[in-house]
């Protein structure tokens, strides 16, 4: 060894590779003329090569390798690129107001956007109320209880008869956009409300099980004329004949009851089906009675 | 610091902006809707009539020369209403404090130049329809020649038909009560009862609420059908000759009292009422009897043929004699009976 022996830190930095080019190359030079130091390399390369391999799993797995972090940073790019729309645009916008005159712009041109879909919405319906009579007729349209207008739609939206016991009717063409605008409205919020179901409950009990042969075509007949029957019995019948009809609707709803139960507990009971499709019969005969009296009060009307 | 603050500023302006644009939109959509300037009224469709108005409220009569075999067609708003045949070649209306009205012929025959169709109605003065063409007034009385052929509509009229050819008639509500009609009925009431006696041809007999009653009824030729048929009231059919009978209510009873016919198909059915039918002992017919929850009693012994053995919805089948009408009876809950008459089959 002489004054010019490097330190052992230097030393276990030129191992590490940590060392400067210079530094490296001056330490080169006087270890191949100093046997103290080239003894003191070999010593540290001995330790290091038992410490690395005795911790080499440890070492492998708690420090990443260039390769792990190329990974790292490609999966980085990667969810970078596929990221949600949203989420840029939230950066943006963060991004954005950090600069206060962009921030201004944005709420100048929010304000006038919503400001002009907002005039476009309502010219749209006044639009869709004045050029289609079909959707809303004026006797669609029936005004009762001082001034609510009424207009019956099914879910679908289409029109329905209004209830008849209204006395008066609106002309559509004679309104101005305001109250086309609140008709509108109003006709929203009685369609939300009001769900005319196509499908009356029992066809829906007896769509659940399986028909019985030719039981299907009365039932579906029956659920076509209770629907139609539904929105007028109110307005056709008297008092006096609704307790009647309710009464013999009761009578054959229970009929067609008890012989279902009956025929699903014995198929082979022809009886049962007989009854059970006379009974159909006599339900399609009830409501068509209430049709009848219907079509003869306007024939009369 | 000052960037921060300006940018909060800039926010609130916008978050108050939005704000308001929502509150007026909120606003307007609940906003409850105003009642339109503009209305007309028109006439809503409704169980009861519109009120007769007796704007006329005179008695008046008129006749018209016509052919023997004329149809007549009128159609009657509010009264009681009399039809009577006679022997002459004319048609008289008389009206009893009620509308005015007019005869006019729609058709001459082509043999005797006499009319042979003929309309009776008011003369409206107001908007034309339907309705105010009808007749009107405390009581109206026709006479007619015994072969003339009604056509009659109305609201609420009490109708008695007596000595004519033949008559349809269709009516919201009132009785009608139709005698010695030869050549077919058609009558319907939604709300009244049916009663025919004496009469003959294919009858049709419909009430929604009223009872039926058919007395002493003949087919006018082979293949006549009589039909009855109710919701709520009761069927009574009685010495009656056709062949055809269908006969069904749905919660009133039915009865049956008269002879089974050789080679006959009659159809008799409720839905809850009970079946009576009382037939002689001597008479010939297949029976089937379909029954649900009701029952089957007979006083006349009866030859079963077949009889399914099940707790409920039973069949039977049996003849009385030869066998040769065709009688089919089926109620979900009613009973049938048959009773034994002593009237000669």
């Amino acid at each position: 060894m002489n004054g010019k022996c490097f330190e052992i830190g230097t030393i276990q930095a030129f191992l590490d590779g940590e060392t400067t080019p210079e530094v490296s190359l001056r330490l080169t030079q006087h270890v191949s003329a100093c046997d103290g130091c080239a003894r003191l390399i070999a010593s540290a390369e001995e330790e290091n090569s038992f410490v690395f391999s005795t911790l080499e799993r440890e070492l492998d797995t708690l420090v990443p390798t260039q390769r792990l972090w190329s990974r790292i940073n490609d999966s980085i790019a990667e969810e970078k690129s596929s990221a949600p729309f949203w989420q840029k645009v939230a950066l943006y916008a963060r991004l954005a107001l950090a600069n206060p005159s962009i921030t201004a712009a944005a709420v100048v041109v929010l304000a006038l956007g919503m400001f002009a879909a907002f005039v476009s919405l309502n010219d749209r319906v006044e639009t869709t109320i004045v050029s289609s009579p079909q959707s809303i007729r004026p006797n669609d349209a029936a005004p009762v209880d001082g001034g609510t207008v009424e207009i019956a739609t099914t879910a679908d939206g289409s029109a329905l008869p209004s209830r008849t016991d209204s006395k008066q009717s609106v002309t559509i063409s004679s309104l101005s956009r305001k109250e086309i605008r609140d008709l509108a409205a109003s006709v929203n919020a009685r369609s939300s409300q009001r769900e005319i179901k196509p499908v009356t409950a029992d066809y829906r009990v007896a769509a659940v099980d399986s028909y019985l042969p030719g039981e299907e075509s009365y039932v579906k007949t029956i659920s076509d004329l209770k629907q139609n029957v539904d929105t007028q019995k109110d307005t056709v019948m008297t008092p006096s004949n609704r307790v009647s009809y309710e009464r013999d609707m009761a009578v054959v709803n229970d009929s067609i009851k008890r012989m279902r139960d009956v025929v699903k507990t014995n198929p082979r009971n022809q009886a049962a089906r007989q009854v059970l499709y006379s009974s159909y019969q006599d339900k399609i005969d009830l409501l068509n009675s209430v049709a009848q009296r219907e079509e003869l009060i306007a024939s009369l009307r | 610091m000052f960037v921060p603050s300006k940018n909060l500023i800039c926010l609130l302006l916008f978050l108050c902006l939005a704000g308001g644009l929502a509150a007026d939109a909120v606003g307007q959509e609940k906003a409850p809707p105003k009642a339109p300037k503009s209305r007309e009224i028109v006439p809503g469709p409704g169980a009861e009539p519109p009120p007769f108005v007796r704007e006329d409220g005179v008695t008046s009569e008129r006749s018209m020369s016509v052919d023997p075999n004329v149809a007549v067609k009128l159609c009657v708003s509010e009264g009681t209403l009399k039809i009577n045949g006679w022997n002459r070649d004319e048609v008289r209306v008389f009206v009893k404090n009620g509308r005015k009205f007019g005869m006019k012929a729609l058709e001459k025959s082509a043999d005797t130049g006499k009319v042979n169709w003929l309309w009776v109605a008011h003369s409206p003065v107001g908007p034309p329809g339907p309705a105010s063409e009808c007749l009107a007034g405390d009581s109206i009385e026709i006479d007619a020649p015994i072969g003339t052929s009604f056509d009659l509509s109305g609201r609420a009229a009490r109708t008695t038909v007596d000595s004519i050819k033949k008559i349809k008639v269709k009516i919201v509500e009132g009785v009608i009560m139709l005698r010695n009609i030869t050549g077919g009925i058609n009558a319907y009431t939604s709300q009244g009862d049916v009663m025919v006696e004496n009469s003959g041809g294919a009858i049709a007999l419909e009430s929604t609420t009223g009872n039926i009653v058919a007395i002493e009824v003949s087919p006018g030729q082979i293949g006549d059908l009589l039909r009855a048929k109710t919701n709520s009231g009761a069927i009574t059919l009685q010495k009656v000759e056709h062949r055809q009978i269908e006969a069904s209510s749905i919660s009133g009873s039915l009865l049956f009292d008269g002879k089974f016919l050789n080679g006959g198909i009659y159809n008799f059915r409720t839905s809850n009422g009970s079946i009576r039918l009382a037939i002689p002992a001597a008479s010939s017919c297949t029976f089937k009897a379909t029954y649900g929850f009701g029952s089957f009693n007979s006083e006349i012994p009866l030859k079963i043929l077949t009889e399914n053995d099940s707790p409920r919805a039973r069949t039977v089948v049996a003849t009385l004699g030869d066998g040769g009408a065709a009688v089919s009876v089926t109620t979900s809950s009613g009973s049938i009976a048959i009773r034994k008459t002593d009237a000669k089959p």
